[in-house]
């Protein structure tokens, strides 16, 4: 954004064009290492994709072209299917989950009482560590003959669950894993975010002597409301592409109900070798997040309040 | 500030030639050694056991130099292959495990033993014949056999001992193997703390109960005698192996362990489980982990078949096309080394897996090693047993590993109910679709 207001009063000098195409110029040459990167490892895989997901193709490349009979092929099969119920669910359980317990944490330490940044550390730490560790952390726990979930249950005289070895409990445990891994981001987004608002704004409040819901309905929400809003887009974004614990928890089981739409474009591509079709359904996905951050930009956005 | 920048510039475009400079994966080294990379997929424990036996091959001569790198899980490492086969950056040999034969065979990037093997008259009889005719095709041999293992029951024989069971005698048949999953599983109420049987949700254990009955996975003769086009294990073979998971689960003897190796084997530690399906491979480690005798015993087969061994599992090594001679030689030197008794007696002593060349169990370490694990030699028995037949080669698809995900799905929707015949019909159905399809590819 400030690039651009930057640039514009150099486009109006018309009264000296060659200052004005060096300008011209010179903010491209700004854009190119951006420019560069983004077509390298951004807009040429993604046209690359879109043109293999109409051919049959390995891992080598495209050898026949196929029309549309890829995505007659996705559409049809009750994998597919399964693929975005699994998907639609898992967003709907963590995304919700994780903004509410992040902001509920969050609330609760940005008050500056001494102490304070032991538990600002604490609720942030999940976002040190890798997907990859946490999942198998998660994993030993969940492990229904030595898990410490199972042992408690045990101990409670509850039933022992096998939260992922049943399809009715495995993309729960999922969820549960991922919202505790993320929460520990929209936590410091969330954070950040508060310790923006003015504080007089609180000064005021308390002077009129409002209760603490009608400052934080009133005060502390509208002001967020550009971070909630980031966070919430970003949010559902890496919901929609999560992968990490998926293929560590669950490899797309049992029965595919954890097998999320990236997991599932992943196992066509890499183990079984149909990359046209996993290019389709990547497609599909790129057109559901496009539309999903549209819709909420359009609707949401509106509720945003920028100071 | 200028100063830090060009420094940055500097070292930027340093990283640049070093990544571009990286060292062909096959050349020649200073001192005028012929030096080969070889690529596998043994990781923990057997990558060190790896990595000895390439050092002592390389101070064994002093013309080639071997260079081990590890790659990953079996999968991962043939995905990596395939992206840089037939570069120059390729390995010259390469570990692939048993169900990437054909993909290996279709890639056109690798080059069959059966040439060298030929030009000096490699006495290939030395060898286990029930692992080499796996990696045989059209009667040539394309792969040197390295690392093989075959499924077992693996049971605890102090539960055995406990429920009244002879801990000698495991079950041999499906109505024995229920009887004694019966007799071992325990309930407190509607807690069952204890269960008979598991069967880890792999697609191997499935195809390993097939051929066992002499049962084909897919026609041709498993793809043996022509391009395979369609599923074959979903007749009344096939389905007596889902009947039983079916049948034992709903019994409330069968536990659901799910597809991870390292769950089934803590659950079988921890005593939830007391028999199990496992690799010959884990048997070693079992033994040693377990704080109760563990007994293992041939894999079980429906009343009134006669059991007709297994498949091997495991992997084999593959030589790339496009190497210059030198390195041809290197590799099929290296190949040789490692299929000889010393070496193979090592390597069973150490991995559990089995010695390629049967002159390896003569050896002394491994006859001590058997003295201490008895259970090692239940395993080599079972695949001397083996029929060689079809069915006990093992089928010849390149669609294997998305076939294994159907049948896991298979498997794991009778835990939720499904009709064994129906859910075994519907992965036959999928698998016929992608053979389909694969056979569309080039």
């Amino acid at each position: 954004m400030n690039a651009a207001r930057e640039l514009q009063p150099v486009q109006t000098e018309e009264q000296q064009p060659r200052k004005s195409r060096f300008a011209f110029l010179e903010g491209w040459l700004y854009l190119l290492p951006s420019i560069i990167l983004f077509s390298v490892f951004v807009f040429y895989p993604m046209f690359r994709t879109i043109y293999l997901s109409f051919f049959l193709a390995d891992q080598i490349g495209p050898f026949e072209f196929a029309g549309l009979e890829n995505y007659h092929y996705i559409l049809r099969s009750d994998s597919f299917q399964s693929s975005i119920k699994a998907t639609v669910l898992f967003v709907l359980f963590t995304v919700p989950a994780t903004i509410i317990l992040a902001l509920f944490l969050a609330l609760l330490t940005s008050e500056k009482i001494m102490g304070i940044g032991i538990f600002r550390t604490f609720f942030s730490s999940t976002m040190g560590m890798s997907v990859a560790a946490s999942s198998v952390i998660w994993m030993f726990m969940y492990n229904p003959s030595i898990g410490v979930f199972s042992k408690i249950a045990e101990w409670l005289g509850l039933p022992v669950i096998q939260w992922l070895q049943n399809p009715d409990y495995a993309l729960l445990a999922v969820s549960l894993s991922t919202i505790w891994m993320s929460t520990g981001f929209a936590y410091l987004i969330l954070l950040g975010g508060l310790q923006n608002i003015d504080p007089h704004l609180y000064e005021n409040a308390r002077v009129a002597g409002v209760s603490y819901f009608y400052q934080l309905r009133r005060i502390t929400l509208p002001m967020l409301s550009p971070t909630l809003f980031f966070i919430i887009t970003v949010s559902f974004i890496n919901a929609f592409q999560t992968f990490g614990q998926i293929d560590i928890l669950t490899k797309g089981g049992p029965v595919e109900s954890t097998n999320v739409i990236v997991y599932s474009i992943y196992k066509d591509a890499f183990i079984n070798n149909d990359v046209g079709s996993a290019s389709a359904q990547a497609v599909i996905l790129f057109f559901c997040v496009l539309v999903l951050t549209v819709l909420q930009f359009k609707l949401g956005e509106k509720k945003v309040h920028y100071r | 500030m200028k100063k830090l920048l060009v420094g940055l510039s500097v070292l930027f475009v340093l990283f640049l030639t070093a990544c571009s400079g990286t060292e062909s994966a096959s050349g020649t080294t200073e001192d005028g050694k012929t030096e080969i990379i070889f690529w596998h997929a043994m990781g923990g424990e057997l990558e060190a056991s790896v990595n000895d036996i390439v050092d002592n091959y390389n101070n064994s001569q002093d013309k080639y130099t071997v260079k081990p790198v590890y790659q990953g899980s079996y999968e991962e490492s043939l995905t990596k292959l395939k992206t840089v086969a037939g570069t120059e950056d390729a390995p010259a040999v390469t570990q692939i495990f048993e169900a990437g034969t054909k993909q290996m065979i279709d890639s056109g990037n690798v080059q069959p033993v059966q040439k060298f093997i030929d030009e000096e008259n490699y006495d290939t009889s030395q060898w286990e014949e029930n692992i080499s005719s796996y990696y045989q095709v059209d009667s040539e041999q394309y792969s040197m056999p390295f690392n093989s293992s075959t499924p077992v029951l693996v049971y605890n024989k102090d539960a055995f001992e406990k429920a009244g069971l002879d801990p000698e005698n495991a079950p041999r048949t499906y109505s024995e193997l229920k009887d004694a999953a019966e007799k071992l599983t325990i309930k407190e109420g509607d807690q069952t703390s204890q269960y008979g049987l598991s069967i880890l949700n792999y697609g191997w254990f499935f195809e390993e109960l097939l051929a066992t009955q002499g049962g084909m996975y897919v026609d041709n003769e498993n793809g043996r005698d022509g391009e395979a086009t369609k599923a074959a294990f979903n007749d009344e073979k096939g389905q007596r192996v889902f009947e039983l998971i079916s049948d034992m689960h709903e019994a409330g003897t069968f536990y659901n362990v799910g597809q991870t190796w390292d769950d089934m084997r803590a659950a079988f530690q921890s005593k939830t489980i007391t028999m199990m399906l496992d690799s010959s491979a884990g048997v070693k480690g079992l033994v040693d982990n377990a704080d109760f005798e563990v007994g293992v015993a041939y894999l079980p087969h429906p009343d009134g078949v006669d059991p007709q061994g297994v498949v091997i599992g495991g992997a084999s090594l593959w030589m790339a096309k496009d190497i210059n001679e030198k390195q041809e030689q290197a590799s099929w030197d290296f190949m040789k080394y490692l299929s000889t008794p010393e070496v193979q007696a090592k390597w069973h002593v150490e991995s559990g897996y089995f010695a390629i060349n049967p002159a390896a169990y003569e050896e002394d370490i491994v006859k001590q090693e058997w003295e201490k694990y008895p259970q090692l030699k239940v395993t080599v028995d079972q695949l001397h047993d083996t029929v060689s037949s079809p069915a006990t080669q093992g089928a010849l698809i390149s669609i294997f590993p998305e076939a294994r995900q159907q049948i896991v799905t298979g498997m794991e929707s009778l835990y939720q109910g499904a009709d064994p015949k129906e859910a075994l019909d519907k992965a036959a159905a999928e698998v016929d679709t992608v053979l389909e399809k694969g056979s569309r590819s080039r």
